[in-house]
């Protein structure tokens, strides 16, 4: 990360930067190295828009490298930027307003409504930091003011709009939490009774469609059609992701396509949408919008597929130490998909289920034969690239907020391929 | 139904009217007698409620007189033209629904095979229930036309009135998805086997799925609601999404006073029954570019015809097709759902509602209770709540602008008609 940051400050080292502290340009690996290293290290399978460097995290050296500055350079520790403290007081606002927003008349729907927004158990909120540094990243400044009354009103006003986007997710998000668990009869969710286990599966299904008749009502107040057709259609999505886990065929089941195509569904349509609906609030061109779309969509990608490694390996770097909850589901997941590749004999198995928990052994036994894990961990990285290239194909801007949200946006990229948990 | 149309005929008499078979205006029970008699067969309670806010309504009536009922049957028997003036509400929609249906499958085309077979499940020829709502609002959406004054030529006139009338039957359209999807999963909650004479969707397909088919479907409803570009029209159906889901809760969550109370039983049922039909309704006024007096109009219609439909439905599952109790489903009661006919009951015999605490798990409460209604006048009064509802849905339709379109009257014709075959059905 330290490595990406570095060089990306160095190439735009001749524009003005106002970071309180400054990069070391004297250091050796990075002088005069900088851009050959960054040459080598591309992916060729990046595809970039038009962009200057394609990095690639995969790369033992840079990860070495990576490692020795970070411990060299206590400077360089200090800049690391947090993004989600970047954006932790407007998320407190948003999260009050989200529980105003789900007030209902009849209590137990409210109860069963704010169930998750309740302080506390809101999740990791990775959705609405996204969408909150996307809406600082794609600032258009008026460019004449007449006074400064007349800026600041507009400003506010369209930065409501956007917070109202990250809600509308987060009501999306949660409502298909709530259905889910019904689906799967889950007992837990996010550490505590799933609601449906608390409740009853009634009042789950009930909640879920009152969230998404909030989020409707909440979508209709932007007035802006594009914006709502785009979140409606995420919801479609998020049915049709679910039903395609619920309905495969044998075939589908082994197909790489299908597991991209369904994650697509189940998990970057949502972010995707509404990372693109917050460029149309903001005015931004088609153009812009699509990057935006694409940050969103690759973003997701790569956390999805990463989360697939991490059910597998948990906070460890050897298999089977992680949940398996996937496959003991019968869910087959990229490691397991790519493993196939290289040993069909597997499929045989994955066809007979996983019910028998000794099938699970043996899956697990050709993963770790296989390079499954590997692989998709360089898919993952593969579109944590793209979404990085995304953001830095956006406009040129010079104001230091739009800058810190870029990169705290890229910051982002990197650590959905990092974490462990 | 023949005096009330007969007596508004004669008071338009002078207006043009280009019906075929034309009312025979010398009819001794409707020349001199018309308007006193009507003024004699007003409800007083209809006009004491103080709750009809009628603006310009010149005449109320009521259906539960006697005499006027005889009355009605006589005419009936007497004329035969008048029979062929029976207006059917549904053939004059007829065509038009069937278009709606075939284009309502293919908005529910799914990419998922199983996705498709569910969400379609309810909209399969022969399965799409009475069609009652879509009819209503085509009705409505003609008797609201709006005429374009100087038309440029017919071309022009013809594309805006193409296109008016199109995301109109958009509106039928998004109304079914929201009602089915609602009905997909109260079926879930209710564990219900069977719905429209066939096995409910998730008796068949599993919680699993009929949950996702009524994702599906409300997801739909929106991205149809967002094409039509009328962000106080998404307001308006989004708001009902939310009513069913909170009306559903309410009669989920009840305690002991809420049960017996009129009051909350009427918020309920506004919320579960009336409210996707009345913001319906409105949505299409507010579309054909109407004021929005006229919007409120159509609006109180649609929730009045709500109420009394529900209304008669309660006393139908006590009833069913005779007029004797224990006759009907029961269904309500059985599921310890307590409606009108009961709440009414209630206020008569206080000591029914210890009866309602205990709950009817036990059969021989049922019986009690039903002795109890059969006592009270749980069910008149319940039928007279309900003609109430129809004559203000009535008065709402009389106080529509003027219009001297053929079709605009035919179709104020049928959705008064309508108001009286929610009252007199029986099943």
């Amino acid at each position: 990360m330290l490595i990406y940051r570095g060089l990306s400050r160095i190439s735009r080292i001749s524009k003005k930067t106002s970071f309180g502290r400054r990069w070391l340009p004297s250091h050796p690996l990075l002088s005069g190295a900088s851009h050959s290293a960054a040459a080598a290290a591309a992916d060729s399978s990046v595809k970039v828009l038009g962009c200057r460097e394609a990095y690639s995290w995969s790369l033992p050296a840079l990860h070495g490298i990576r490692h020795q500055i970070h411990h060299q350079s206590s400077s360089v520790i200090e800049e690391q930027l947090d993004p989600f403290s970047l954006v932790a007081d407007e998320l407190s606002i948003l999260a009050k307003r989200l529980r105003s927003m789900v007030v209902a008349e009849v209590p137990k729907l409210a109860s069963a409504a704010e169930y998750f927004f309740k302080m506390g158990v809101e999740g990791k909120r990775f959705r609405p930091t996204v969408l909150l540094l996307m809406a600082t990243a794609l600032n258009v400044r008026v460019p004449e003011p007449l006074h400064d009354g007349v800026e600041d009103a507009l400003a506010t006003e369209l930065r409501t709009r956007q917070q109202c986007i990250a809600e509308i997710t987060e009501m999306i998000h949660v409502a298909s939490l709530l259905h889910d668990d019904v689906l799967d009869d889950a007992d837990t969710r996010r550490g505590i009774g799933s609601l449906n286990f608390v409740m009853g599966n009634k009042l789950a299904v009930l909640a879920g469609d009152f969230l998404l008749s909030r989020a409707c009502v909440a979508l209709a107040s932007l007035k802006n059609t594009e914006v709502v057709t785009l979140l409606a259609t995420v919801v479609e999505h998020l049915v049709t992701g679910e039903t395609m886990q619920m309905t495969t065929s044998s075939d589908q089941r082994c197909s790489m396509d299908y597991y991209m195509q369904k994650t697509y569904y189940k998990t970057a349509s949502l972010i995707s949408n509404s990372c693109k609906a917050i460029a149309l609030l903001a005015g931004q061109t088609a153009e812009v919008a699509i990057l935006a779309f694409d940050y969103g969509k690759n973003l997701g990608l790569a956390y999805q597929l990463i989360d697939d490694v991490l059910d597998f390996t948990g906070t460890s770097a050897s298999l089977g130490k992680g949940s398996l909850s996937d496959i003991q589901h019968g869910i087959i997941t990229a490691p397991i998909l790519f493993a196939m590749e290289e040993f069909p004999q597997l499929r045989t198995v994955v066809e007979q289920g996983f019910e028998d928990s000794s099938n699970v052994d043996i899956a697990l036994e050709y993963l770790g034969k296989s390079r499954g894990i590997q692989k998709t961990r360089e898919l993952a990285v593969k579109h944590a690239n793209l979404a990085a290239a995304a953001i830095d194909c956006l406009p040129e801007n010079n104001d230091e907020d739009v800058r810190k949200s870029r990169r705290a946006l890229l910051d982002l990229t990197h650590r959905v391929i990092t974490r462990n948990k």
